[in-house]
């Protein structure tokens, strides 16, 4: 292969700092930077989670004046303990794109032009106080993401429900985690894992439910991978609809068709039950039985409206209905050999066998999400295998605070930082916190995150900020919301620290503070809050998006409730948060030992933190003498009857091909930050579309060829991947959305789980051809 | 990246005086030498290393922490690159090898899983791509015999070490990774080559950190309004 001598030219120049290192002393590595460090004063290390995904690794970030110049993992962080992903590792790159957003702009006659902050931050207000006075308060709405500070989240449901008394507040953990808060509120009765990942190392069995936790995950991949090398007995299983990088490091890789999970996992509880692998002490002591709504739809049409109304049930109902679910009929409808199934149902009913079982997207962003979670609880609670270390059902997180922001302080239109909005009760718990008059919070919820777009679409939205989130490139079909969005008498200001397709169409930007630039707080996916300081300066009016959200209450009249100094605001926004979980099932650490320690777990009471609850031996809100499931007001852990139901959209003759969308391991969310970092840019520097190669030759398609994937609701064409990185089964093609430049969810159908209300990525009918 | 907008150009002037002090000389070394492999988007190697990655998976959970974990000085880099013509071309046979072994296996019972030879007094080197069993094809044993004709051929210097992007950071995968997919298998043991091996042998998720360095650019907005 051949190139011209200026590229390579060009080449060589990209490597320069690190290249003129090397070849100046030869054999150098990175020995050689510590040896600078001294010739320009020290590194100071600090720590923070990083500000990728749900992990939560703890990162020391190194700081040499005022940049941060390298990343360690933090050893003494539990959930890393020193080891980082290529993301991790050079995140700090994030804060230098040369293209990011330093001052405010203001769009002037189509363009956007710089202003002042403050002139922005009136602007805003007073767009704001229009749309109210003009609409009503239901007529302006906040929209957030995982990416949020806890005190960002706090802050804008402070004054959005509070305050102006809209529940218009929503985030893209609708997108990203809905499913997951509705599954354990069903069964459990309250949210988030009850185990953690010291799991990892007790457990004798992964099992992955659609979910790449070599790409992922990473860290906790690794974990698991090392645990199989020192404990030899150790198998991990791969239970997805598509071949990746995990089902090569996979004991075992269980291919289903889609939506079939639902399925499998009734006739792995059907084994267990046809096997007497129930364990019943547990079952009788712990367990009760329920059912909900069957045909429930998709929610695909506006103002789609959904209510499950639960009954009790029984053991023997569980076992009639059951009977539908044998290996040998969910065979035909799976895809997975009976055998295969009753390998996993012998996994699980081992008595002797500690398992795990994880998952994130595969089951979160599915039209019936809340039902395979609570499926895939069923089995852990039919077996007693939950709530001890090795025993876990757990659902990871996707963003660094989907879990402490979004899921814990309530920024969805139906919660507050304790409890619903429907819950006088909760009303008047944060009405008294918040120091506003309890009618000012709203009974009852308006829009969950498609319907808020819909309504942006619609006009009944006029005014929408939007902080640290990306939704004109992460919105399935997109092109509807969109359109909605640049429409006239829509204002739409946009928090953000680089250009993307979301500042595209904003009527204001405004510069943020990122990460480290600001102090501030995550939760992780295993109930662990971490807090940063502010390690290095923002750059020119680049403003954190807590004090963006505080210029603008204070200029909407609402500086009693927002009277916290400059210097300490992070501080006493989180001691009065901290008021809403003051009881023994969710107390956090105070202030000074969330900045001691890099992370700590929730209930934290006495001192000490709980690694799995509902367990009396760890857990000081368990009482009893083995579990006590105290979320219910039965004491018990639920068992639901769930049906299989297919999709939203399924292939047929015209669309012939599922369409499943998703991650890789080099870029984070929609790649606005890691496109930005030469490494990972240059090791995945555009999206493509996986196809497998039977598929590829029948329709003429080579790899990089172009395709185009053409659905009902748009078309794009992009390169093709034949035996990449992961490999779809026949009829089925994948595609990374990172990429802007081409927007998948143009294609993508905004069908969602009636009950989460998150949208489903991974199931659409696509035509796809050579293009 | 232009020198002075890395982190470290502003931190330490002084080196990134020297940095353009030493352009030239990058420069005329990437003019003197003939063109060095690139490649567009989706490049096949990468698509050999990660469609081939259940090797790799293996051979980590195979391999005992104390093979893991034994380094050796040995092999050293300039040895390795004397005993091929180019970055990725098959080494020659650098022992005594038989005429013509018929069975792969003849090879592999040393180079698949290692130990040491007490007749070269070193361990022997493992090869990346067991799979591949007529090991004659690509490499041959030398004689002393002198050469036919004088030959000028010149290649490009091998991939600098030391190419990590922040101090401590992973470096990236500078190789083509075609029939090399297997990192543990030069990267890590006894015969492994002494420069190359890594320092944290226990961790078995090579592709975690590092990632291939293939294209060229930085990320641009294409479609900004």
């Amino acid at each position: 292969m051949t190139v011209n001598r200026r590229e390579f030219i060009k080449a060589m120049a990209l490597n320069s700092a690190a290249l003129a290192a090397a070849t100046l002393f030869p054999g150098i590595t990175f020995g050689a930077f510590q040896g600078e460090e001294t010739a320009a004063g020290s590194i100071e290390w600090k720590k923070t989670p990083c500000r990728f995904c749900g992990t939560g690794c703890g990162l020391l970030v190194g700081v040499s004046g005022d940049r941060a110049v390298a990343v360690k993992g933090d050893p003494a962080c539990s959930v890393n303990k020193g080891l980082c992903c290529v993301k991790g590792y050079h995140s700090v790159q994030i804060l230098y794109g040369k293209d990011r957003f330093t001052q405010a702009l203001i769009r002037k006659n189509g363009k956007l032009a710089p202003a002042p902050i403050q002139e922005a931050l009136d602007l805003v207000a007073a767009k704001l106080k229009e749309s109210i006075a003009a609409k009503g308060k239901d007529s302006v709405a906040i929209y957030g993401s995982g990416q949020w500070s806890i005190a960002d989240g706090y802050t804008a449901s402070k004054l959005f429900k509070g305050c102006i008394g809209t529940n218009n507040v929503e985030a893209n953990a609708r997108l990203c985690m809905a499913s997951a808060v509705t599954g354990f509120m069903t069964s459990f009765g309250l949210d988030e894992p009850m185990g953690c990942y010291d799991d990892i190392d007790y457990a004798d069995v992964y099992v992955t439910w659609g979910n790449n936790m070599a790409e992922m995950h990473p860290v906790l991949f690794s974990r698991m991978i090392a645990n199989r090398k020192s404990r030899t007995h150790v198998k991990i299983i791969d239970f997805a609809t598509r071949t990746t990088r995990s089902s090569q490091a996979a004991d075992k890789s269980i291919l289903f068709k889609p939506q079939t999970d639902l399925a499998v996992a009734n006739a792995i509880c059907y084994e267990l039950i046809h096997n007497d692998r129930v364990n019943w002490d547990f079952v009788r002591k712990h367990v009760s039985f329920h059912k909900g709504k069957t045909n429930i739809g998709y929610g695909t049409e506006d103002h789609f409206a959904f209510t499950d109304k639960e009954e009790s049930s029984d053991f023997e109902e569980y076992k009639r209905f059951l009977g539908d679910y044998t290996p040998e009929k969910v065979e035909k409808t799976s895809g997975v050999p009976a055998k295969d199934i009753r390998y996993l149902a012998a996994l699980y009913g081992d008595p002797g066998s500690k398992v795990v079982s994880f998952w994130c997207m595969g089951m979160n962003q599915h039209t019936r999400g809340t039902w395979i979670n609570n499926l895939v609880y069923n089995i852990h609670l039919l077996t007693g295998k939950i709530a001890t270390p090795g025993n876990s059902p757990f659902s990871l997180t996707g963003q660094p605070s989907a879990c402490g922001t979004v899921r814990e302080v309530g920024t969805l239109t139906h919660a507050l930082p304790h409890g619903v909005v429907m819950n006088e009760e909760d009303r008047k718990m944060a009405a008294e916190i918040w120091n506003v008059p309890v009618a000012n919070i709203d009974p009852k919820p308006t829009y969950h995150t498609v319907e808020m777009f819909r309504a942006l679409d619609r006009g009944d939205i006029r005014f929408m900020w939007i902080q640290v989130t990306n939704p004109m490139v992460t919105m399935p079909n997109l092109t509807r919301y969109r359109n909605g969005a640049l429409k006239d008498d829509r204002f739409v200001v946009v928090s953000e620290i680089y250009p993307t397709p979301t500042s595209d169409v904003a009527d204001v930007v405004l510069p943020s503070a990122l990460w480290i630039e600001r102090e501030g707080f995550f939760g992780n996916s295993e109930r662990r809050t971490q807090h940063n300081e502010r390690i290095v300066p923002p750059p020119g009016e680049a403003m954190c998006n807590t004090w963006q959200l505080i210029e603008v209450a204070r200029r909407l009249g609402y500086e009693k409730q927002f009277p916290w100094p400059r210097e300490k605001y992070i501080e006493e926004i989180w001691n009065e948060y901290t008021r809403f979980h003051d009881s023994p099932k969710h107390r956090m650490a105070p202030y000074a030992v969330l900045k001691e320690r890099p992370g700590v777990q929730w209930p934290f009471v006495d001192g000490k933190e709980t690694k799995w609850r509902y367990n009396p031996k760890y857990d000081p809100a368990a009482k009893g003498e083995d579990f006590h499931f105290y979320g219910k007001p039965d004491n018990r852990a639920w068992i639901w009857i769930r049906p299989y139901e297919p999709a939203a959209e399924a292939p047929d003759s015209e669309y012939p091909f599922w369409l499943n969308t998703g991650r890789v391991l080099e870029h984070w969310h929609t790649g606005s930050m890691t496109r930005r970092v030469p490494i990972l840019h240059k090791a995945m520097p555009e999206s493509y579309v996986e196809i497998h190669p039977e598929d590829a030759a029948d329709l003429g398609i080579v790899h990089g060829g172009n395709v185009k994937i053409s659905s009902r609701r748009g078309a794009i064409i992009m390169k093709a991947s034949l035996e990449g990185r992961g490999n779809p089964p026949r009829g089925m093609v994948f595609v990374p959305f990172f990429d802007e430049k081409y927007l998948i969810n143009e294609v993508t159908l905004d069908a969602f789980c009636p009950i989460s209300k998150q949208p489903d990525y991974k199931k659409c009918a696509v035509k796809v051809e050579r293009a | 990246m232009d020198p002075s907008k890395k982190p470290l150009g502003k931190i330490f002037p002084f080196f990134a005086g020297i940095c353009l002090l030493l352009l030239p000389l990058l420069v005329y070394s990437a003019l003197s030498s003939p063109a060095e492999e690139r490649h567009g988007t989706l490049p096949a190697q990468n698509m050999t290393f990660d469609h081939n990655g259940a090797a790799l998976f293996a051979s980590y959970a195979q391999a005992a922490e104390a093979y893991l974990n034994a380094a050796s000085p040995a092999r050293t880099l300039p040895e390795y690159y004397a005993r091929r013509q180019y970055g990725g071309a098959p080494p020659f046979i650098a022992h005594k090898a038989m005429d013509e072994p018929s069975e792969a296996v003849t090879c592999l019972a040393c180079h698949e899983k290692g130990g040491w030879t007490a007749e070269l007094k070193r361990h022997t080197p493992l090869t990346p791509h067991p799979e591949k069993s007529a090991c004659r094809q690509c490499h041959v044993p030398q004689t002393e015999a002198p050469l036919f004709v004088e030959n000028l051929w010149l290649s490009v210097s091998p991939p600098k070490l030391g190419r990590a992007y922040l101090p401590g950071s992973p470096p990236p995968i500078v190789h083509s990774l075609q029939m090399r997919e297997n990192c543990i298998a030069c990267h890590v043991g006894p015969a492994a080559v002494e420069g190359i091996r890594v320092t944290h042998a226990a961790r078995g998720n090579c592709r975690q950190c590092h990632v291939p360095d293939l294209f060229q650019g930085l990320y641009e907005r294409t479609l900004a309004k």
